[in-house]
């Protein structure tokens, strides 16, 4: 039997999910690496440990799941998380660990480049909120602190690009990825010029930009042996995580936004047309030519109720951290919407749409001495919430939508999901089981179209059921809603606040 | 309380080669240069039973409250924070043990203590930089035998005593893991973890040592690291070893048999067949193959 099998090189693991051609799974495994964090703002990972796990663990699948039961390969298709940077040299040996989305080392070229002119034209052009994460930014950071290793730079590679690189010897990266460096104008499809001046380089220090059908040349001859693939196995580039958990979530087309709820979270939507917010709150990455898929990034989701669960949970087996957030989500049910008057802004890590303010922090608000302990679990989950429904808000000022769809470990808690149902007053879809598999399932129909079971993306979008159902409660929204009003006033008043606490804390 | 001075010269202390000196004292008053800050040529026990102590451990400030225990290495410089002993009650022993720098404790044929556990003691001594276990009443309990057992010297008592110094290091390691594990964030401990093993990736790593120093045991250990990272503690070690021997294949000065051992493998035969198992290369070919652009 044929199947397709998907590679994600995300954030801290690499996730290797087979599927049969109707979109059935079956198997999968993954391989975590670290994050290094040498100093505060940095966050690099090393490409060669991303490499040799991604190897690794897919010659384990291979070998346990796929080739004793006959599958056929028919293609592997990869897809990753965006914004990284690496740096390689004249050999294509790495220049160092590469930097990876959530470094902020380049905070202050992202400043100064977002206040200018210049800055606000690339927005348009481009359709990255010019932002410390983006690609453009950590270059020039490269350019004005680190002189030598930009000067012995012959590339600045995305990890994806590096990893198909080593499997095939060619140097390229997809629309989507590129899409998100801040380097590629969204509406000709072509690396940006003026982009390209203010970080220094020319077009030929950036891989070549293809579709996300790409097929890059056939794997060496020696990793076709080492992983048993032969010669006919069809490579595609792929897309990135986030654009895949929106195809892989059915979002495509008017009426509908999906919500991913890992440590970070996004709210998406797709259309034909950019979202040009004149506040450059949202961002407007480029899936196939003619679709972009455009929304709203949150810094604060899980992580933060993981924060919550290991200062305040209780652990009854060492290191259990899911077993202690399910008695925390337990617990938080006991109490009713709203929290009784709490309410939580959850901006732990600074926060990046809607508000944009890498001086934000957490905020408990509203205590009074009737409070107690579980009216703090469910506040800080409604807090988190709320900074989801902002963004939601925010997308609806461009486009409505009537349903969402949610993926991602968090929206597989029913709790959270009918609680973000009622927020929204709309229905939330999810996928049985679906847990955080949106992605690969979105590399499926990809692989799924390009091998022609489908005829185009639209078709493939279009069969994706969602039978599961959170169908929203009006009262209990009123009562979130009133909540809400407060929540957003706070996040905006707080302004000077959260830079004075900001610079304190940076002191120290 | 009793008070007890025991030195190397006593007859008490003749069955206990690796005793130096064991004391339980009362202090009342203060007498100048009691305790002078210099090198220690001894491990050194300190629990505190009553008053508070200011100490200077290697040229860091330490202050102890009562049920407190100091652990003192080899080398180290120790001594009172104003170079004397405050009032109070303290308990000490000093033993003449060797610490090398890989962190291997050499006991003697004295300890129960064998030689894989010797080495993760070890290791755990050495890692972390602050010896200060605090509220260690179990501690207080060992000192409190090893004086009884020295006075009634009833049968049995030599044992009795060398297994209470085994059980003093065993003490010592399992609350300085979890001291500096919070047991909540496994990411953070993992992390660490993993850090330690790159700095030492030549060390052939067991999984005892590596559950140790995490505070787990064996089987809980690796089904943990197992789930967190995909990989079993053993594989995931290859895989740190063999992507370090892939950034030095890409640097052509560094000689194949040198990468082999210092990522760890026993030999260039045992790196060039799991290098080949994994990459379908060996370390030559991929040398060759990867370092021009195409």
């Amino acid at each position: 039997m044929d199947c397709i099998i998907t590679i994600e090189i995300g954030t801290g693991a690499i996730r290797v999910v087979a599927f049969d051609l109707k979109g059935n799974i079956l198997g999968s495994s993954k391989g975590s690496y670290p994050t290094f964090h040498a100093k505060p703002d940095f966050s690099e990972q090393d490409p060669e440990q991303i490499f040799i796990t991604m190897l690794y663990i897919l010659k384990n699948f291979l070998n346990e799941t796929i080739h004793p039961r006959k599958y056929k390969v028919v293609c592997l298709c990869f897809s990753s998380a965006m914004h990284s940077v690496l740096p390689i040299d004249k050999n294509g040996v790495p220049l160092g660990n590469a930097m990876v989305w959530s470094d902020n080392r380049a905070k202050k070229e992202a400043g100064d480049l977002k206040n200018s002119a210049l800055g606000k034209s690339l927005y348009k052009t481009t359709g990255t909120p010019i932002h410390a994460m983006s690609p453009l930014n950590k270059i020039t950071w490269l350019k004005n602190n680190d002189k030598d290793r930009f000067a012995a730079t012959q590339k600045f590679l995305s990890i994806k690009t590096y990893i198909i690189q080593q499997l095939t010897g060619e140097y390229v990266v997809d629309y989507s990825v590129a899409s998100a460096t801040g380097m590629l104008n969204i509406h000709t499809l072509k690396w940006e010029a003026d982009a390209l001046k203010h970080g220094g380089i020319g077009k030929e220090k950036l891989a070549d930009v293809v579709s996300v059908f790409y097929s890059p040349k056939k794997l060496k001859k020696e990793y076709q042996t080492a992983l048993g693939l032969h010669d006919k196995v069809k490579l595609i580039i792929g897309s990135s995580d986030g654009c895949m958990a929106t195809l892989g979530a059915g979002v495509w087309g008017d009426g509908k936004a999906t919500v991913t709820l890992e440590e970070s979270g996004a709210v998406r939507v797709v259309g034909k047309e950019v979202l040009q917010d004149k506040k450059q709150r949202l961002f407007n990455y480029l899936l196939i030519e003619g679709h972009y898929v455009s929304g709203g990034p949150t810094n604060n989701a899980g992580s933060v109720f993981e924060w919550y669960a290991k200062q305040f949970g209780d652990f009854k087996k060492a290191f259990d951290l899911e077993e202690c957030v399910e008695n925390l989500i337990g617990e938080a049910a006991n109490i009713s919407p709203g929290s009784d008057g709490l309410i939580f802004l959850p901006y732990l890590q600074g926060e990046r749409a809607p508000i944009w303010n890498a001086n934000a922090r957490g905020v408990y608000f509203g205590l009074n001495i009737k409070h107690g302990q579980q009216h703090f679990i469910r506040a800080t989950i409604e807090g988190i919430l709320y900074a989801i429904y902002s963004i939601g808000k925010t997308l609806e000022e461009h486009r409505s939508f009537k349903s969402l769809s949610a993926n991602g470990t968090f929206a597989s808690y029913p709790f959270w999901t009918q609680m973000m149902a009622d927020i929204f007053n709309k229905p939330v879809h999810i996928k049985q089981g679906s847990g955080s598999d949106s992605v690969a399932f979105g590399s499926f129909l990809l692989s799924a179209t390009e091998i022609g079971l489908y005829r185009n993306l639209d078709e493939a979008a279009e069969s994706v059921k969602l039978p599961d159902s959170f169908t929203p409660n009006k009262q209990i929204h009123d009562v979130y809603l009133k909540h809400y009003s407060i929540f957003e006033r706070l996040s905006v008043k707080l302004f000077d606040e959260f830079e004075a606490i900001a610079n304190v804390q940076n002191e120290n | 309380m009793n008070q007890c001075f025991l030195k190397k010269e006593c007859k008490e202390l003749h069955a206990f080669p690796q005793i130096r000196e064991f004391a339980l004292k009362k202090i009342n008053t203060v007498h100048f240069d009691s305790l002078k800050k210099e090198p220690s040529q001894f491990f050194r026990f300190y629990y505190v039973i009553d008053g508070r102590f200011d100490w200077n451990i290697n040229d860091e400030h330490h202050i102890l409250y009562p049920d407190d225990l100091a652990v003192i290495l080899p080398g180290q410089i120790f001594g009172g924070e104003k170079d004397l002993l405050d009032i109070g009650a303290v308990s000490w022993m000093h033993l003449e043990l060797q610490l090398d720098r890989s962190g291997k404790l050499s006991t003697g044929k004295w300890s129960r203590l064998t030689d894989s556990e010797c080495r993760t003691i070890g290791r755990i001594l050495l890692l972390n930089d602050c010896l200060v276990l605090s509220r260690l009443k179990e501690a207080g309990t060992i000192f409190q035998n090893i004086q009884n057992e020295f006075i009634t010297q009833e049968v049995g008592y030599t044992t009795r005593i060398n297994q209470l110094i085994d059980e003093l290091f065993i003490l010592s390691a399992r609350q300085l893991t979890r001291q500096s594990n919070s047991r909540r964030d496994f990411p953070q401990t993992f992390m660490k973890l993993e850090q330690n093993l790159r700095e030492n990736l030549s060390h052939q790593w067991s999984v005892e040592e590596m559950s140790a120093l995490v505070g787990l045991g064996t089987t809980a250990f690796s089904e943990k690291v197992k789930s967190y990272t995909g990989f079993s503690p053993l594989n995931y070690l290859i895989n740190i070893r063999i992507s370090e021997a892939i950034k030095l294949l890409k640097r052509p000065d560094v000689h194949v048999t040198d990468i082999a051992l210092d990522t760890g493998f026993y030999s260039s035969q045992h790196f060039a067949t799991t290098f080949k198992k994994l990459t379908g290369y060996t370390p030559s070919e991929f040398r060759k193959k990867n370092i021009t652009t195409d």
